[in-house]
């Protein structure tokens, strides 16, 4: 019996949403779910599903991944591919956040060498590093900057110091989209990017100390250059104030933009506007910006990451080696080209709250990862595991290249604050060996383990169903959140 | 204060009421910022001043609502009382508070935006509700 009724099995990883759910869907909804993570879905999250669905110019199907939940217009988790002359582009299918984003390094550190001093690491941390409610950063940007910031994301960084040449290849798109056109952003985005840059942010963003506990794919983690016992860190974080604007922006656009082109929205939040027009052309290249200064972010992140390290560890950047194993977009559309019934066909790819994950081979993969395909980083919750995967060639078949991006959560913010009362979330994660230090009075109730699905869960289902492949699992040592 | 937050899977939503309209933006707007911080800790030291208009009257709600969330991101106000005016489908407002303190004030929520997702905007009886999702 399915979970959710008109729903139907496929095979043991994937349900089918047929056509009729809601009407006038183009095509079936496909959801990356085993039976476990099934009876977790919520009706609204299917809907989304069928509602992508209903947008001109889809290529097939329209497709959720196993963390899958509810959000806004599209589901979270949801991938869905449009035809560049005849299909739409949506800010709903990116998401407020423009390329959240999760990026991992790697270091020469060992578990045993950091552990005895982590929670002065974590101090240290909490202190350099801007997070929460309010918090501006250390850079000020002038309109100038501003500009430079768009037109090059992390290149602007590493062109200020913020970091190394070096870093921009294990990065997707090198860490920046071209043709993004500073004019398309509004002075309200500018003044709200103004103070952000280099923030960490709040809510579900955090900054993650940990070390390699796993290794599945020894051959394909040598490459990566990870080994077990090994620190890493993985930041979490997107485009902050800068992108939200942004969003908000072109949903009052596009709403205006779906009337004009008599696209038929289901739900507000899917406005959308035909690709090829002014106004699909013209969020585009603005969410583009937006994915740059989300890239220049995680860059100064990184920097004064490997200032605190480099200090605290009395370390030589060259001893220290922390160096960036890869870093992703999970709130993103890219145009990309795929093979359609044996045929190349141009895309608009939305990827919200999914990953890309490329397989071997690829072009668009630097050359040290070509033989081995696109590291995906996934992020768990704070108390739990994360992961490294690799891309893999059924998920160009299937997904549009495309996998999950995390936990996905499970208890409303409330439901979580009410099962932490009179508990110390901080002291819980200490006696499990996890020091967390969070700026928010109840961020860390809001984000305990509990409130979120097991990654462990849904990262299986993506590696049974062939479409990416466990190479590491990462347990946490410290965390810092907003 | 007549206003509520409500229990929503990811993110979080409020629900506001008012005898008028007005009335009931207003406290949509207070929910707002009891999400950001503490109210009673926010004294009235600075005011801010907006003028919006829309197509219509929930266009307005959520417009309004993201220009507090813009003039708090951008210039760290946060307020604790609001004047309010609307006539045909515009709206001006006075918001009567201070600039952020994490020393003073205490951190909540760190909201990205209010979306049209579920949006309410109705009279029932002689009560005017609002509810809003935002995305956090």
């Amino acid at each position: 019996m399915p979970k959710i009724e008109g729903t139907e099995r496929i095979d043991p990883y994937r349900i089918r949403v047929p056509k009729g759910f809601v009407q006038g869907m183009r095509t079936e909804g496909i959801i990356y779910v085993d039976e476990t993570l099934e009876q977790e879905l919520e009706i609204d999250s299917v809907r989304q599903v069928a509602n992508v669905a209903t947008l001109p110019g889809i290529v097939g199907n329209s497709l959720a991944m196993p963390d899958i939940h509810t959000g806004y217009g599209f589901p979270i988790g949801g991938v869905a591919a449009f035809d560049v002359e005849e299909g739409v582009i949506s800010p709903g299918g990116v998401g407020y956040d423009i390329n959240c984003g999760v990026r991992l390094l790697k270091s020469n550190l060992t578990k045993e060498e950091v552990e005895p001093k982590i929670r002065e690491l974590v101090d240290l941390l909490y202190t350099h590093i801007p997070s929460g409610v309010g918090s501006t950063g250390k850079i000020k940007l002038t309109p100038k900057d501003s500009e430079e910031v768009v037109r090059k994301g992390a290149i602007w960084a590493i062109q200020m110091g913020y970091g190394e040449a070096e870093d921009l290849q294990p990065m997707e798109s090198n860490g920046c989209l071209d043709g993004a056109d500073p004019e398309l952003i509004s002075k309200k985005a500018y003044e709200r990017g103004r103070d952000q840059l280099g923030t960490l942010g709040s809510g579900n963003h955090f900054l993650e100390v940990q070390y390699v506990d796993e290794i599945y794919e020894p051959d394909i983690a040598e490459k990566m250059g990870l080994f077990k016992g090994q620190i890493t860190v993985m930041i979490h974080s997107g485009s902050r104030g800068f992108g939200h604007q942004i969003c908000d922006d072109y949903i009052k656009v596009m709403i205006q933009a779906a009337k004009k082109y008599g696209i038929e929205l289901p739900d507000k939040e899917l406005a959308c506007a035909p690709f090829k027009s002014k106004e699909g052309q013209q969020y585009f290249s603005a969410m583009k910006g937006a994915a740059n200064y989300a890239w220049a972010n995680r860059q100064c992140l990184t920097h004064w990451t490997r200032e605190v390290f480099l200090m605290l560890f009395k370390l030589s950047p060259r001893d220290l080696g922390m160096k960036v194993v890869f870093d992703v977009a999970h709130n993103i559309a890219k145009e990309e080209i795929h093979l359609i019934n044996g045929k190349k066909q141009r895309l608009i790819v939305h990827r919200k709250g999914a990953t890309r994950a490329f397989p071997k081979g690829h072009p668009e993969l630097p050359d040290f990862y070509r033989n081995i395909g696109q590291p995906v980083i996934i992020p768990g919750d704070m108390g739990r595991v994360s992961f490294v995967l690799v891309g893999e060639e059924k998920a160009m078949k299937e997904t549009f290249g495309s996998t999950c991006h995390g936990a996905g959560r499970l208890l409303s913010r409330h439901q979580a604050i009410r099962q932490a009362k009179g508990r110390s979330i901080k002291q819980e994660m200490a006696d499990r060996g996890i020091i967390v230090r969070a700026a928010g009075r109840e961020t860390l109730a809001e984000e305990m383990p509990e409130a979120y699905k097991d990654v462990s869960n849904v990262v299986d289902v993506v590696h049974n169903a062939g479409i990416a492949r466990k190479v590491v699992r990462l347990r946490p040592l410290g965390v810092i959140k907003g | 204060m007549s206003y509520k937050v409500i229990d929503v899977a990811g993110d979080v939503g409020v629900r506001a009421e008012g005898a008028t309209r007005e009335e009931c933006f207003i406290n949509a707007a207070l929910a707002l910022y009891s999400l950001i911080t503490n109210l009673d800790q926010v004294e009235e030291t600075e005011s801010e001043e907006i003028e919006i208009s829309e197509d219509n009257h929930e266009d307005l709600l959520v417009s309004f609502l993201n220009e507090l969330i813009f003039i708090f991101d951008t210039y760290g106000f946060v307020g604790s009382r609001i004047e309010l005016y609307l006539k045909n489908k515009t709206l001006k407002a006075k918001i009567y508070g201070e600039k952020f303190n994490p020393e003073k004030h205490e951190r909540r929520l760190l909201v990205k935006a209010a979306t049209y997702h579920n949006l309410v905007l109705k009279k029932d009886n002689n009560l005017w509700i609002a509810e809003i999702i935002f995305d956090i």
